[in-house]
């Protein structure tokens, strides 16, 4: 059988017992509860998913946009503007947020967007002509970013996830097909050799039993070999020592009462 | 009279450029560029007119690249112009590349005052705007030092000259510094195709004049209408309108007190071109204020800037039915600039497979 290779190295004693079936016990319950937290994670999962393949597809609607933006730019601008708009930026407009949000035990970064008000760096750019198509540029590159961040918030998400699921399903497959079956295995093996001992034990016993039978049975025949030669005796001695002679056979008798228990 | 001598000095040029002029691409060259699907497919189509320059491109270039290749073009072609101008009509060319030198000076202000090498910055400047002297002003490491070099060493010391101060490059924004430039240039250049007793008189400069005009209003109502919402207060708004133009002085007037897109619409009542303009942009959803229109919706009816930009292609075409004029070269360079931009444009729709707006170029001829 493979569960005899397939167990721990326990001797098997009725502590061990005692012991492997806690830890069956503990093992189901982990596993239970480990697979609610897969499910939980995979549902999650699926959700990013469904989340990334929307985010990505707007992502390349909006960027489409910006880029014809920037065109419109270029053609109402008729130049490039670009070192001007490096130059002219001093602090960041669009800012993001770092957030922290747990799902059964996960913690997944979110990243939230927001706008600085009041921070308008290049507002004047393109004062003389294309102003209107810089600003709507920018708003629309604004909105880009957006998406960007919405779909990087979901892409580390989606990482993490992947691989603490990985590592739940490995432990949740652990549990089911390695730690369980083991213990099990164990417990198995103690009860049997339990079993052996306690069928060992009753043979001896059984054996002794006969033993002392068998022992009994002879000294029975001897006595009773002894007593009936006694009352041949008895008969030819008559009267004379018949008072001390049964004292003496008492004891006799008493001596052979104590086999049994 | 204007035309008993126009010819000696100035009949060759007249006669190249309008040789150019026919070299520009109509409408069907456009129609059967908006129909090309890729870049290289474009390059094709631009074969006749460019082929010498687009020659040197990789296979499907990006659109910048051949932004500047056919910039290339214009450049080559307006300094051999440039070289074979005498007289008034080399000035009038020197006049005609101030605007690109402002550009220039602007970046090459903003660099310094960024604290860039500002070296680096010379390629991104535009060719048409390149003097001689310019690299001098890299040699400038601080705001002082290069407004001095810029009053010595360019032609532009005038602009700057009495409008600002070394003080005011470091403190104002750079768009306004531009835009200060810009007004002197303009005035400038319409009192030089004025008074210039070769050209004042002549169909030079009634069709400069009109031309020069219409810039300066245009310039007066975006300046107004891309003020809003910035910190740009009304009085200092006022001084970047140039002081002449269809709208001065009632106009302009207007146009300073104007809060929204609906003030500067009763400022410009007055002018029927411009109504016209602005009822066309009111309907379409229009540019009420920056940001007002999301990106990318404005497909359906066309902006302000588009109007704009008409206007002055047709301006520029309505400058060939003149002869013996300068104004020709001016109505070339911007129809060659349109052009470019027109180009870039159809490339851009094309490497963005967004053919909805392709046909927002414009297209006179």
């Amino acid at each position: 059988m493979s569960g005899a290779a397939d167990r721990e190295a326990v001797f098997p004693t009725r502590q061990s017992l005692g012991l492997m079936k806690a830890k069956l016990k503990g093992a189901e319950t982990g596993h239970s509860l480990l697979k609610r937290k897969s499910e939980a994670l995979t549902k999650r999962f699926r959700d990013i998913t469904r989340r990334i393949d929307e985010a990505k597809r707007k992502m390349g609607r909006v960027m489409q946009i910006a880029s014809l933006s920037l065109a419109e730019v270029t053609y109402a601008v008729g130049g490039n503007i670009g070192y001007q708009i490096q130059e002219s930026a001093k602090s960041a407009r669009f800012r993001i947020r770092a957030k922290q949000e747990n799902v059964s035990g996960v913690l997944l970064p979110a990243f939230e967007s927001y706008l600085t008000e009041g921070n308008n760096d290049f507002a004047m750019t393109g004062l003389g002509k294309g102003g209107q198509q810089v600003q709507r540029c920018r708003e629309t590159y604004a909105r880009a970013v957006e998406a960007l961040v919405e779909l990087a918030s979901l892409q580390t998400a989606f990482v993490i996830l992947d691989e603490v699921i990985k590592v739940v399903n490995r432990r949740v497959n652990a549990i089911e097909h390695v730690i369980i079956p083991r213990t099990e295995n164990t417990i198995k093996y103690i009860n049997s050799e339990l079993d052996e001992l306690d069928r060992e034990e009753f043979y001896r016993l059984k054996k002794v039993a006969n033993k002392k039978q068998r022992d009994n049975a002879a000294l029975d025949a001897e006595m009773k070999v002894k007593r009936e030669a006694a009352a041949a005796r008895d008969q030819e001695n008559q009267a004379p020592a018949e008072a001390t002679e049964e004292s003496g056979d008492i004891l006799a008798a008493e001596e052979d009462e104590d086999v049994i228990f | 009279m204007e035309g008993l001598f126009f010819n000696v000095n100035n009949g060759y040029i007249e006669g190249i450029v309008r040789g150019y002029r026919n070299g520009l691409l109509t409408g069907a060259n456009y129609t059967n560029m908006t129909q090309c699907e890729t870049i290289d497919d474009l390059k094709l189509q631009l074969g006749p007119a460019y082929g010498d320059f687009l020659a040197s491109l990789p296979p499907n270039p990006s659109t910048s690249s051949l932004a500047a290749k056919t910039t290339d073009k214009l450049v080559s072609e307006f300094r051999y112009v440039r070289a074979n101008a005498v007289g008034s009509l080399a000035k009038f060319m020197d006049y005609l590349t101030y605007g690109y030198m402002i550009d220039n000076v602007a970046l090459l202000i903003t660099g310094t005052l960024h604290e860039r090498d500002t070296r680096e910055l010379l390629d991104r400047c535009h060719p048409l705007g390149w003097f001689e002297t310019m690299p001098v002003l890299c040699v400038a490491t601080n705001i002082e030092e290069l407004y001095n070099s810029v009053l010595i060493e360019t032609p532009l010391a005038p602009y700057f000259k009495g409008s600002l101060s070394h003080q005011d490059l470091d403190e104002l924004n750079i768009e306004i510094v531009r835009n200060t430039l810009y007004k002197n240039y303009l005035e400038d250049f319409y009192q030089f195709v004025n008074t210039n007793p070769e050209m004042s008189g002549t169909p030079t400069a009634e069709v400069m004049s009109e031309i020069l005009e219409f810039e300066a209003d245009r310039r007066a109502i975006n300046i107004t209408l891309n003020s809003f919402g910035t910190e740009l207060s009304k009085a200092d708004r006022k001084k970047l309108y140039p002081n002449f133009g269809l709208l001065y002085p009632e106009g302009t007037l207007m146009l300073s007190r104007a809060d929204d897109f609906e003030g500067v619409r009763l400022a410009v009542e007055g002018v029927s071109d411009y109504k016209s303009f602005f009822e066309a942009a009111g309907l379409g959803g229009g540019p009420g204020g920056p940001g007002n229109m999301a990106g990318g919706a404005g497909s359906d009816g066309r902006s302000l800037e588009d109007m704009f930009y008409q206007k002055e292609m047709e301006i520029s075409k309505g400058a060939f039915t003149r002869q013996f004029t300068f104004a020709i070269i001016y109505a070339w360079v911007k129809l060659r600039e349109q052009e470019i931009r027109n180009i870039t444009w159809i490339a851009e729709c094309i490497a963005q497979n967004q053919k909805e707006r392709i046909g927002n170029y414009i297209s006179v001829f």
